[in-house]
C-alpha cells in the first residue's frame, strides 16, 4: 500500500493547462477511479502520479515524502514501487517471457519459473510464454501488461483505461484482477470513462473535467448527488430538468415551463437543474394521496426491457421522465404504451444543481 | 554512344586490378568521410536523443535552426571552414588548410544537422514509448538511456549512413578546403571532377563506378542490419 496526496498539481502542454490545481488524496485498499470524459486530464494525472512526467506546478506526497524533495535515486526507488498499465499496450519487441522478465531485469532480480507461470495463468496467458508479444491479440497484450506489472508486486497500481477495446470476457477477467489487488491492500488508481466499470469497481470516485477536479467521494455521493451538471450528464442521469427557481404559495419550486417541481432549496431564485433518480419516482394508475409533494399525470410513451427491470418513459405535459419498474409491477398494472399513469416523488428526492 | 561505352569499358579495365593511385584515392575518401561521419554522429546522436526526450524552453527554435542548417549549401560551409582554418583564421595556427583534417572538419559540419534531423524524425515515433516503458518498469538513468538507444538503433544507423552518403559525394566544399592535392587530399569526387575536365573521361568513370559500388554496398549492409 501507499499513501498518496496531490497538492495543487498541474501541468501545461502546448501553451494550455491540461491539469490545474488538483488537490486529492487516494485511499489504499479500495479502487480509486478517476472518472471523466476524454480530454479531462485523467492520463496526465496518472502519468504525474507514476513519475513519468514532471509536474508543472504543485507537488505529490508519497507516504509522507514530498516528490519535489526527492533526488534521482529516490525517484527511481519510488518508481519501482509503482506499476503502470498503459492504455495503448507498450511492449518490448520480444517474447512474452522477455516482456515479463523486463522489470525484474531492470531491478537485477531473478524471477523463478513458478512465479512466471502463476502470472501467466492469473491473466489467462498460460501457454503463451514463448510467443512474440507483438503477435498477441489486443486483449492479450493488455493482459500481458498487467501480468508484467503484477509480477513485480508494486505497492501502487496506476491503470490507464486497462480494458479499453477489450472483449467482454477479457474485461471481466481484468476487472476481477483489479478488485483482488485492492482487496489485498494495494493502492489502485484506475482511470476510465466507463461509467459501469466505475460503479462496479470504485471505492472512491474522483471526477475530472477539463483538467480540474470537480468532485471526489464515494460512488454514491458522486453519482447520486453530483456537484455539477457535467457529472450528472456524464453519469447518464436519466431525469435532468432545467428551469428557474421561484417562490410560489410559500413553497420553493423549479419552474420547468409546463411543470412546477417542488424542491428543497436554500436558494429561491436563479437557474438550476434538477436530477431525479428513476428509482425515486413512484408509478401508479391513479394519483396517490401521500405526503410526497410532487405528483403529475402523464402518458406512457415507451417501455423498454432492461433485463432486471423495465424502463418506462412517461410524458407529463411535454416533460419526459424515465422511471424503473420491476417486471411484475409492470404486468400487474397492465402498463402499455399510450396508457395513463401518475408519477409521484418527494421534494427531497430532487437533487438540485446550480447552473450559470 | 560509343564514346560513353568506350569510357565505361576503359574505366572498368582501370579497376581490374585498380592501380596504386586509385586505391589511395579510395582509401582517403573512405577515411576522410568515415572520420567526418563518426565525428558528426558522436555529437548528433546525443543531440537527437535530447531533442526527442527532453522538454525545455527554446526547443522549437532549436529544431527550426536544425532544419535551416540542413538547407545551408555545402559551399557556404566550405567558406566557413576555409575562414576558420586559413592562416589568418582562428584555427590558422593548426595549419589545417589543404589537409585531410580540414576536409574532415567541413564534412562533419555538413553531416551534423542532417544526421541529427533524420535521427530525431525517426526517434519521434519510438523514443517516447521506449522511455515510458523503461521508466514505468523502474529503469534508472543509465538503463533508460540504454533502452532508448536500443529502440532507436536502426533510426541512428539509417541517419548515419545518410550522413556518410551525403559527405562522401560532396565535391565543391571538399575541393575548397582540401585543395585536391595529388597523393594528399585527392578524394573520389575531386578526382572525378579534375580527371574529367582534363579529358581523362575513363578515369572519371572508373572512380564513378567505385562511388556507385560504395553507395550500393552501404545500402545492402543497412538492409541486412535491419534484417529485411
Amino acid at each position: 500500500m501507499m499513501e498518496i496526496r496531490a497538492a495543487g498539481l498541474g501541468r501545461r502542454a502546448g501553451g494550455r493547462a491540461i491539469l490545474a490545481g488538483v488537490d486529492l488524496e487516494f485511499s489504499p485498499g479500495v479502487v480509486n477511479v478517476i472518472l471523466g470524459p476524454n480530454g479531462a486530464g485523467k492520463s496526465t494525472l496518472l502519468r504525474l502520479l507514476g513519475l513519468l512526467d514532471r509536474p508543472g506546478s504543485g507537488d505529490i506526497v508519497y507516504d509522507g515524502r514530498w516528490l519535489s524533495a526527492m533526488n534521482g535515486a529516490e525517484r527511481v526507488a519510488l518508481r519501482r514501487r509503482c506499476g503502470f498499465v498503459f492504455q495503448a499496450p507498450l511492449l518490448l519487441a520480444a517474447s512474452v517471457e522477455a516482456n515479463l522478465r523486463f522489470g525484474a531485469r531492470l531491478r537485477s532480480l531473478a524471477v523463478d519459473d513458478e512465479a512466471l507461470r502463476r502470472a501467466l495463468a492469473a491473466t489467462g496467458l498460460a501457454g503463451k510464454k514463448k510467443q512474440e508479444a507483438r503477435l498477441l491479440s489486443g486483449g492479450e497484450k493488455q493482459r500481458l501488461q498487467l501480468a508484467r506489472v503484477m509480477l513485480l508486486d508494486p505497492d501502487l497500481y496506476l491503470l490507464d483505461e486497462p480494458t479499453a477495446n477489450l472483449d467482454p470476457l477479457s474485461v471481466k477477467n481484468i476487472e476481477a484482477a483489479i478488485a483482488r489487488l485492492a482487496r489485498e491492500g494495494k493502492t489502485v488508481i484506475l482511470a476510465t470513462h466507463n461509467l459501469m466499470q466505475a460503479r462496479l469497481l470504485a471505492g472512491r470516485i474522483v471526477f475530472l473535467q477539463a483538467g480540474r477536479l470537480v468532485q471526489a467521494g464515494s460512488p454514491s455521493e458522486v453519482l447520486s448527488r453530483p456537484l455539477s451538471l457535467d457529472i450528472a450528464e456524464f453519469s447518464a442521469a436519466e431525469n435532468i430538468l432545467s428551469g428557474t427557481l421561484a417562490r410560489r404559495d410559500g413553497r420553493t419550486v423549479l419552474d420547468c415551463g409546463p411543470l412546477n417541481i417542488e424542491v428543497v432549496s436554500e436558494r429561491e431564485a436563479g437557474r438550476a437543474a434538477a436530477v431525479i433518480r428513476p428509482e425515486d419516482i413512484l408509478v401508479s394508475l391513479q394519483p396517490l394521496d401521500s405526503s410526497a409533494r410532487n405528483s403529475f399525470r402523464g402518458t406512457v410513451s415507451a417501455i423498454s426491457d432492461l433485463g432486471a427491470v423495465m424502463a418506462l418513459v412517461v410524458d407529463c405535459s411535454g416533460v419526459a421522465f424515465t422511471v424503473f419498474l420491476t417486471r411484475i409491477s409492470c404486468a400487474q398494472m397492465g402498463l402499455a404504451a399510450g396508457g395513463s399513469v401518475a408519477l409521484t416523488f418527494k421534494a427531497t428526492a430532487v437533487h438540485l444543481l446550480a447552473i450559470d | 554512344m560509343s564514346y560513353l561505352l568506350d569510357g565505361l569499358r576503359e574505366g572498368a579495365a582501370l579497376l581490374l586490378p585498380p592501380g596504386r593511385e586509385i586505391l589511395q584515392i579510395i582509401g582517403l575518401s573512405l577515411a576522410v568521410s568515415g572520420a567526418a561521419t563518426a565525428l558528426a554522429a558522436l555529437a548528433a546522436i546525443p543531440a537527437a536523443l535530447v531533442l526527442a526526450l527532453k522538454e525545455f524552453r527554446g526547443k522549437r527554435l532549436l529544431v527550426g535552426l536544425l532544419n535551416t542548417a540542413m538547407a545551408v549549401p555545402a559551399v557556404l560551409i566550405g567558406l566557413l571552414v576555409y575562414g576558420l582554418v586559413s592562416r589568418r583564421g582562428p584555427l590558422g595556427a593548426l595549419g589545417l588548410l589543404f589537409t585531410p583534417g580540414a576536409m574532415v572538419l567541413a564534412q562533419a559540419l555538413l553531416a551534423f544537422p542532417l544526421i541529427t534531423a533524420l535521427a530525431l524524425a525517426a526517434l519521434k515515433g519510438v523514443a517516447r514509448d521506449a522511455r515510458d516503458l523503461a521508466l514505468s518498469l523502474g529503469a534508472d538513468r543509465r538503463q533508460l538511456a540504454v533502452a532508448v538507444i536500443r529502440q532507436g538503433r536502426f533510426a541512428f544507423l539509417t541517419a548515419i549512413i545518410a550522413g556518410f552518403s551525403r559527405v562522401i559525394g560532396e565535391t565543391g566544399m571538399t575541393l575548397m578546403v582540401g585543395g585536391n592535392i595529388k597523393g594528399q587530399t585527392r578524394v573520389l569526387t575531386t578526382a572525378i571532377s579534375l580527371e574529367t575536365m582534363k579529358g581523362n573521361f575513363e578515369i572519371g568513370i572508373a572512380l564513378g563506378i567505385v562511388l556507385l559500388l560504395a553507395a550500393l554496398a552501404i545500402n545492402v549492409a543497412l538492409q541486412l542490419a535491419q534484417g529485411k
